[in-house]
């Protein structure tokens, strides 16, 4: 059995790439999230009420597995996402402060609270395509392959899981850094999933 | 009223995260939950912030919201005879 | 897991609980056996403009506990930091680890470690970088001299859990000796505000499974299991918590509410049982924070896998929701309790009612059956079971 890497995703202010392939799109700074989403002709209206971290993993996701999971309403219960950053959620963490931040100007903001938490990218990967596996977030102060690496492997540990979305999404400070990865156990040998596959696909 | 119920709608608009919506795409008779614009639950309370923020009326729960926020123009109605601010 | 017949068992060697209930397991364990909740009704707690139920940790005693242990270091800690590090020394003391050793690692779970940094009034008593997990971990593991980064698990209130299977992965792989497992969240303006933007807490003392639930009550608490290892064929030295199994699964549905069919808890249960004797089953520790919807989406997890008649209570009424720290405060207590055949009650149930019906504990009461289910369910669709037996 081999673990090979089926599908990647770089996603940066600078570059946008899938399986070697680039996407020029023009991006301005204020929103360029919101650019590739348009670009991408999809229709999910529920993007522009996810907050940064979210549009990023969501559309790195939309490019992972574009022409992989067509059927996006079958559940997938032997598929895996184990997601990685450095920020948790403080992007999102600092404007649902602006809401609180003003004890005359008191609104928290439910809509914003719900993105406190840096799982919740898993949670709306899932939801898109129905993947009921495993759903698990880890903090990094840095990106790091070895840890990446070795939470997948602990992934499949668990013997109903076949296939694993993981990689680094992190956003903060208008800066988008993100990688996706698809892996998957498999009879043939393709792309091996290994520390430095992962490390050449990051840089 | 019906300037009310134009504010109305670009504040829907804004604090629902509609982006892809204008004032003119909502009809201010369609039902907002389940059928119609198809808002879910966190909508309905983001609904309760808007209501105290902008008007100055408070609802303390999610059910008191469920009548009001039946349609724009019956939110509208309700806004009128009971704003604050 | 492989059934071999050789295997390694991962047990609790030592634990803590940090809480408004005592700074000890025992205190922990013997205020919830009399039936003492800890959650207590605050005016404007940490600022916020509205008054809450909540269970705290006493500022005076984590201070002056904290300072007592504080011989060497020069550093200021936050709330957050001095009870998950002093959770950890009071773990650490009952045994004789090497925490300096590279064999020793900490799994830390937290949802929301030092936020309340973020407001501009707690911010300039802190470096900027202080609000980052990372951060505060460094800060705990380099408080002890231990030279491995910290794991860190922010998988919302399901983190608990998450930790120790991720122990239980480590430890079975020999990757490390000991695993020191601490779940930790302290409460806050940003945390409350924003639980009561969602509508959902409750002013009076939750009430799980009951038919007038109405919402979840926040608490804080620092919680520590330590982790090792024996091959199966070697006794454990005494009664002993073995933690056998655990599995995540997410529901796919929506990020905030529960599902309405508990597809996710369904999974994460079922792939836990696997290869078990649904008999053995003393209790299931469920999540239980009663909120109209969560405890019935649990009763349906719970009865999609038969397992409706098995005791099941909530600690939420005695501490409160104590997010990250929930999966491994409630696992101590719930190991505690099954080591002296006693399920503890639900306090703040009085007649359940949930859309399948359970067998919920009103009234302490014995058992003499071996193992036990945790359940824990959080924001994003994760749902997380683990399984735990006493020796």
């Amino acid at each position: 059995m081999n673990i090979n890497i089926a599908s990647y995703c770089r996603l940066t202010n600078h570059k946008l790439e899938v399986n070697d392939i680039d996407i020029q799109i023009q991006k301005t700074e204020a929103s360029s999230l919101n650019d590739i989403y348009r670009h991408l002709n999809l229709s999910y209206p529920k993007f522009f009420k996810m907050d940064n971290l979210s549009k990023a993993g969501f559309l790195a996701s939309e490019l992972l597995l574009k022409n992989i999971i067509i059927d996006k309403e079958t559940p997938k219960k032997d598929m895996a996402i184990v997601l990685m950053n450095r920020s948790a959620s403080l992007d999102n963490d600092r404007t649902y402060q602006t809401t609180i931040q003003d004890e005359n100007n008191f609104f928290p903001s439910p809509s914003v609270f719900v993105y406190t938490l840096s799982n919740i990218v898993n949670g709306e990967i899932a939801i898109r395509n129905k993947i009921m596996g495993e759903s698990s977030f880890y903090i990094s102060e840095n990106f790091s392959p070895e840890k990446i690496y070795s939470a997948v492997m602990n992934t499949f540990s668990d013997p109903n899981i076949n296939q694993v979305i993981c990689g680094w999404v992190d956003y903060e400070f208008n800066e988008c850094d993100v990688l996706l990865l698809l892996i998957r156990k498999e009879n043939q040998e393709k792309i091996p999933f290994n520390v430095n596959n992962i490390y050449h696909l990051y840089t | 009223m019906e300037a009310l119920i134009l504010e109305l709608k670009k504040e829907i608009i804004e604090v629902l995260n509609l982006e892809e919506l204008t004032p003119e795409d909502i009809n201010e008779d369609a039902p907002l939950f389940v059928e119609g614009l198809g808002l879910d639950s966190i909508d309905a309370l983001e609904l309760i912030v808007l209501m105290e923020k902008n008007y100055g009326i408070k609802l303390n729960n999610a059910a008191e919201g469920r009548d009001i926020f039946k349609s724009v123009r019956i939110m509208a109605e309700y806004i009128a005879k009971n704003r604050t601010k | 897991m492989e059934k071999n017949a050789w295997f390694i068992m991962i047990y609790q060697w030592s634990n803590n609980i940090i809480s408004s209930l005592g700074f000890t397991t025992e205190e922990n364990y013997t205020a919830v056996k009399q039936g003492n909740t800890g959650l207590k009704y605050y005016k404007n707690p940490f600022d916020f403009p509205e008054d809450a139920m909540l269970s705290l940790i006493d500022d005076e005693h984590l201070n002056n506990a904290f300072s007592s242990i504080n011989t060497k270091q020069k550093t200021a800690y936050t709330r957050f930091e001095k009870a998950a590090i002093l959770s950890v020394y009071k773990a650490l003391e009952k045994t004789n680890i090497d925490v300096k050793s590279k064999k020793v690692v900490f799994i830390l779970s937290t949802t929301k470690g030092n936020v309340e940094l973020l407001d501009k009034k707690e911010s300039e008593f802190y470096e900027a970088e202080r609000v980052y997990l990372w951060r505060s971990a460094q800060l705990i593991t380099s408080f002890f001299d231990n030279p491995n980064e910290a794991i860190i698990v922010s998988n919302a209130c399901i983190s608990g859990a998450a930790a120790q299977i991720t122990a239980l992965r480590l430890l079975q792989q020999k990757i490390y000796d000991f695993a020191i497992v601490i779940g930790a969240d302290v409460l806050s303006k940003f945390i409350i505000s924003g639980f009561q933007s969602f509508k959902s807490l409750s002013v009076d003392i939750c009430k799980p499974f009951d038919k007038n639930r109405c919402g979840l009550n926040l608490g804080e608490a620092a919680a520590t299991i330590i982790y090792s290892s024996i091959e199966n064929n070697r006794p454990l030295l005494s009664n002993n918590i073995v933690l056998l199994n655990g599995a995540i699964a997410n529901d796919a549905n929506h990020i905030s509410g529960p599902s309405r069919t508990g597809d996710g808890l369904s999974i994460a249960i079922e792939k836990t049982l696997q290869n078990i004797n649904i008999q053995d089953i003393a209790l299931i520790n469920a999540h239980g924070t009663a909120t109209p919807y969560n405890d019935d989406m649990e009763s349906m997890g719970i009865t999609a896998n038969q397992l409706e008649n098995i005791p099941i209570n909530s600690l939420k009424g005695f501490l409160g929701h104590t997010l990250g720290a929930a999966g491994v405060l409630e696992t101590i207590l719930s190991g505690v309790a099954l080591l002296d055949n006693m399920l503890l009650k639900s306090n703040g149930s009085e007649n359940p009612e949930t859309i399948c019906p359970l067998n919920i504990v009103l009234n302490n009461q014995n058992s003499f059956k071996t193992h036990f289910l945790k359940l824990l369910s959080g924001f994003g669709g994760c749902n997380a079971a683990i399984l735990l037996k006493k020796t």
